[in-house]
């Protein structure tokens, strides 16, 4: 019933001339000669190529009728589609009659064309003439449905899935939002019932947390900021070089790493690094019911999952922060030593001198808020995740947005509130 | 042939007579040895039905024959074509010439009902875009589904309807050969016996030939003409379901016998 291609080109390039294949013997009285070629075509099947499709309408008679001939099928009715359609469009003045006697190949897809360009229906079925192997059950069974493909829904204007979308935004932007605020103090109190009584708090997942997403990143997070603390020392010498006070490099090292970059550069890190981790592993067991089974097996979700990758971060984090304080000012030590040709005690002494432990302080103060914000929204994109694969997509890639965006406004309300402190 | 009066895994009888030929398939993985020298010859226009314990590798073979893992050894020959030969054109005279329907439906989870129904319309066929809409409109009401269902996405959809969302895909393109994995897992009764029926009738209008695997006796008794009944590596028996029953030895007189095939089959 298929057309297929050429199987065998030897057998191709003996055939200059194109045949229709027959369904049953009585249309071969009707069909122009066929040459005969010396092969045995039985271990092939059919494999004749394909025949255009066409139609016309005849309406000598007292009804008019539609002659089809060639194949029908979904590889031809494409390119008879458009001057079919305006057949379709005259109503009742529609054919009555299909001449299936030229017709070969036919599958639903052609059945349907034709029986569209019909009047015809389940109640009033048009008329067949001609005979073929398959026309009439197709046609039959077509029938049933194509007043149903006429009543499908038009798909809505470009304009007005526009304003559906935006709005929708908005709503969700705004659930969003509570939703977060929720789970902050879900999670606080989940953390505070821990941590009142620690034996609840299943240490070996913590531990497990610690070290991928805190241990693991000591490399990652300690390269980076020693680039950026060199980068830093780079472009304070470049300036300050100007107003001959490149001494004060040293300062601007100490000032940028200890108060902003360090802590900054770990929180960019861990947002990106452990947030889609802990999406993407929540949700994934939230896609196989996991957290379901959890529930119903007496365990809080929140207990299990949440609590310790919260703790882990908290310990964590102020460690890497730590870790990359130390790598920035080496990687600005370093640059400042060998362009200035300041000696390590020089920078060191100055560093103590001027810049103090408070900067220190100031810095690793935002950590723990920023290992909590990281924590907590990437948790809750997890648990948010639905059944299906493109929710995991989008709130992995929401939880990574949000905790960036979340640390960076988050280290401007410090800065704000440092400087009204006087730090 | 008569699907009735062909009682052994290997048929005598022309290719052209054949949907699917698999001669001496191994199947293996590390030491544990899945299928050893299986024989079995499809009909054309025939319902086979294929059963066996869980582990028997019922889904393995399938995918031996769609192209999707390679067996070990042997040779598959699906509509006179070998599906595993080196040779690309061989692979691609069959490309959309069968449909698939697998376990869990296998939509494309982003893409709504009627997309998923267009996506092999799209790939293999240059229909106008609204004509394709319309063709994807008229698989997806012959598969059985409310026109409402056409603009949903997969994940919106019951365990049922995602299952006739994948059949209307399948029949996208009025394949040759259908293949369908577990069609009525998961659904209740009714439903399972609608989608039996279904199956019947796309198979008739279609003039299919269905490769179906289940575990469902009522399955087996209303949609199927041959059932081929899998253990030990190989195909143990085989022809209509009434000549099985009474020939049932081993696996499958425990398969047949136990309550609840007493209770389908009466």
């Amino acid at each position: 019933m298929r057309v297929s291609p050429f199987s065998n080109k030897a057998l191709a390039s003996k055939l200059d001339f194109v045949s229709p294949r027959v369904h049953n013997d009585s249309k071969l009285n009707t069909l122009p000669p066929i040459l005969v070629v010396d092969q045995d075509f039985s271990q092939e099947g059919p494999f004749l190529p394909e025949q255009e499709a066409q139609f016309a309408i005849d309406r000598s008679g007292p009804a008019p009728v539609l002659r089809v001939t060639g194949d029908w099928t979904i590889h031809t009715i494409g390119s008879i589609d458009a001057e079919l359609r305006p057949v379709r469009d005259l109503d009742a003045d529609r054919p009555t009659i299909v001449d299936v006697s030229g017709l070969i190949d036919l599958d639903t897809a052609g059945a349907y064309v034709i029986e569209k360009a019909l009047r015809s229906s389940e109640a009033e079925p048009a008329q067949m003439i001609g005979k073929h192997a398959v026309a009439g059950r197709m046609l039959a069974e077509v029938r049933k449905f194509t007043a149903g493909c006429d009543a499908l829904p038009e798909p809505i204007a470009l304009w007005r899935q526009l304003l559906d979308r935006i709005g929708r935004g908005m709503v969700q932007v705004y659930d969003e939002m509570i939703d977060t605020v929720g789970f902050f103090g879900e999670t606080v109190v989940a953390c505070g019932k821990a941590l009142s009584n620690p034996r609840r708090v299943r240490w070996l997942p913590t531990f497990a947390v610690a070290e991928s997403a805190g241990l693991n990143a000591v490399p990652i997070v300690m390269t980076l900021s020693f680039f950026i603390g060199a980068v830093i020392a780079f472009l304070g010498k470049t300036i300050l070089q100007d107003f001959g006070a490149s001494v004060f490099t040293i300062e601007l090292v100490g000032f940028a790493v200890l108060r902003e970059f360090g802590v900054l550069i770990t929180a960019i890190i861990l947002a990106g690094r452990s947030d889609s981790s802990f999406t993407a592993q929540i949700g994934s067991m939230k896609m196989t019911q996991e957290i379901d089974a959890m529930r119903i097996l007496g365990m809080s979700p929140m207990e299990m999952l949440v609590v310790p990758r919260v703790i882990a971060l908290l310990v964590m984090f102020p460690i890497l922060t730590f870790l990359a304080m130390i790598a920035g000012i080496a990687g600005g030590a370093i640059v400042t030593m060998l362009t200035l040709d300041i000696s390590p005690t020089l920078f060191f002494n100055r560093l103590n001198d001027n810049v103090g432990v408070d900067q220190f302080w100031a810095g690793m103060g935002k950590a723990p808020v920023f290992a909590f914000i990281i924590a907590i929204i990437g948790c809750r994109q997890g648990l948010n995740v639905e059944s299906d694969v493109i929710s995991l997509g989008q709130r992995t890639t929401a939880s990574v947005v949000q905790a960036l965006f979340m640390v960076i406004v988050v280290e401007a309300i410090f800065a704000l509130i440092y400087m009204e402190l006087g730090i | 042939m008569n699907p009735a009066d062909a009682l052994t895994p290997i048929l005598d009888i022309p290719d052209e007579e054949v949907a699917i030929r698999l001669r001496g398939i191994g199947n293996r993985f590390g030491d544990v040895v899945i299928h050893e020298h299986l024989d079995l010859d499809v009909l054309r226009g025939e319902t086979i039905g294929i059963v066996g314990g869980s582990g028997t590798g019922k889904s393995v073979l399938m995918r031996a024959i769609i192209g999707l893992r390679p067996p070990s050894e042997g040779n598959v020959m699906v509509l006179g074509h070998n599906v595993w030969s080196n040779d690309p054109s061989e692979r691609k005279a069959l490309d959309a010439r069968w449909g698939v329907m697998f376990q869990d439906g296998a939509l494309f989870s982003n893409l709504t009902v009627r997309e998923n129904v267009m996506v092999p319309l799209t790939e293999h066929t240059s229909l106008p875009p609204k004509l394709a809409l319309e063709i994807a409109d008229l698989k997806i009401l012959m598969a059985g589904l409310p026109p409402s269902s056409a603009d949903k996405l997969p994940s919106e959809l019951s365990g049922g309807m995602r299952k006739r969302a994948a059949l209307a895909r399948a029949i996208a393109l009025d394949p040759d050969i259908l293949f369908l994995d577990e069609p009525t897992a998961g659904l209740d009764p009714i439903t399972a016996g609608k989608f039996d029926a279904l199956v019947n009738e796309l198979k008739e209008t279609l003039g299919l030939t269905v490769f179906l695997i289940t575990h469902d006796l009522d399955t087996l008794r209303d949609a199927c003409d041959r059932v081929a009944a899998l253990a030990e590596g190989k195909v143990i028996a085989i022809g209509p379901l009434d000549h099985l029953r009474e020939h049932a030895t081993g696996w499958l007189s425990e398969y047949f016998g136990g309550p609840r095939g007493r209770a389908a089959l009466g």
